[in-house]
């Protein structure tokens, strides 16, 4: 597998290729399903087993790579993609945000009152 | 601007062409790729799989570029796809976006199963450069020329990675080395098409059937991944 544009994430980007990959291979043939619904449950069931098999090590080569590609930003070393990047990390945090919430579910719905309505997405 | 477009058939299936085509950083052929990073991954609601990639390239400026403008031929590029295994679809936009100015390159690569369990590739190209000087035809017939001649490079590094799941399939109990699998290679085993703006060259099919293929081994990775010791 190639490597990372820094040497220190190779060894997380390495681990999370190799989840990545025997993952892949599986979610590339999919079972024939009979019917729309059994098609929605597939793929829900595939989702699920790559958070389970490889949202770890995701996490863990996704941060270090963030912080690399933020110290390469910072040295002008990719002058020309700032905007681009920016735009990519902001989406990365609003998924963050998504993640947070699915890790940490309300276990009762908030009070109507308090619920934000506007929504920034 | 400057327009390409080549399609392209592979005589694997669609589920093994597209997962070459996601292991295809590093191969022999592509030298070039100095790095390769996921930098966002999700699922759509219907399923399907979409991908960012930074990829770091290492690039050779040709002889008559002006000195010093462009300091470093290194390119860094975004690759963007989604694969859909239910409709057989894989869609991959690529761009550079470093050096924007001298020349822009956009690629799209689609893969798609075809008739008889073949796999279509389909790839478009455009050249733009803004650079002014004279220069700008030039830089654009220059980026497709080298656009050209790097296809060539780039399918053969698939068909190797084809041929190395294919072989993984096929003999799961022989762990070969990486020589013998890369001297029974054969970088053509696909008809193709060529269509560029500039020649239309006539169909040149080659006809050499492939072997019979063992469906149902689902560890063709773990062994794939100990041959791929390229670096």
């Amino acid at each position: 597998m190639a490597h990372s544009l820094s040497e220190e994430c190779t060894p997380l980007k390495r681990e999370y290729d190799s989840c990545f990959n025997a993952w892949f291979e599986g979610y590339l043939e999919p079972a024939v399903a009979a019917s729309p619904a059994q098609r929605e449950q597939y793929s829900q069931e595939k989702a699920r087993e790559y958070d389970e098999n490889c949202g770890k090590i995701w996490s863990q080569y996704r941060e270090c790579v963030q912080v690399m590609l933020s110290i390469l930003l910072h040295h002008g070393i990719l002058p020309e993609l700032t905007s681009s990047l920016v735009r990519l990390l902001r989406c990365r945090r609003a998924g963050d945000f998504d993640q947070a919430r699915a890790e940490n579910p309300l276990k009762e719905p908030p009070p109507v009152s308090s619920v934000d309505k506007t929504s920034s997405s | 601007m400057k327009f390409f477009q080549q399609s392209f058939l592979y005589d694997d299936p669609w589920s093994t062409v597209a997962f070459a085509f996601f292991l295809r950083y590093p191969n022999p052929y592509a030298s070039h790729i100095l790095s390769c990073d996921v930098i966002s991954r999700e699922f759509t609601p219907l399923g399907s799989l979409v991908t960012t990639r930074l990829i770091l390239k290492k690039g050779s400026l040709p002889r008559w570029a002006p000195q010093g403008i462009i300091r470093k031929a290194e390119t860094w590029v975004i690759e963007e796809s989604e694969v859909d295994p239910e409709g057989k679809t894989v869609r991959c936009v690529t761009k550079n976006l470093d050096h924007v100015k001298a020349l822009c390159v956009e690629e799209r690569v689609t893969l798609q199963q075809a008739e008889d369990n073949k796999t279509m590739q389909l790839t478009e190209a455009r050249f733009i450069s803004a650079f002014g000087w004279g220069l700008t035809k030039r830089i654009e017939s220059h980026g497709l020329a080298r656009f050209k001649a790097h296809m060539h490079r780039s399918r053969e590094g698939i068909s190797l990675i084809v041929s190395l799941i294919r072989q993984s399939r096929l003999q799961p109990m022989t762990l070969g080395g990486p020589s013998s699998l890369l001297d029974s290679h054969r970088p053509f085993t696909a008809s193709e098409v060529v269509r560029t703006e500039a020649d239309e060259a006539a169909p040149s099919p080659s006809d050499m059937s492939d072997s019979s293929r063992h469906e149902g081994c689902d560890t063709a990775w773990s062994r794939v991944t100990s041959w791929l010791r390229f670096r």
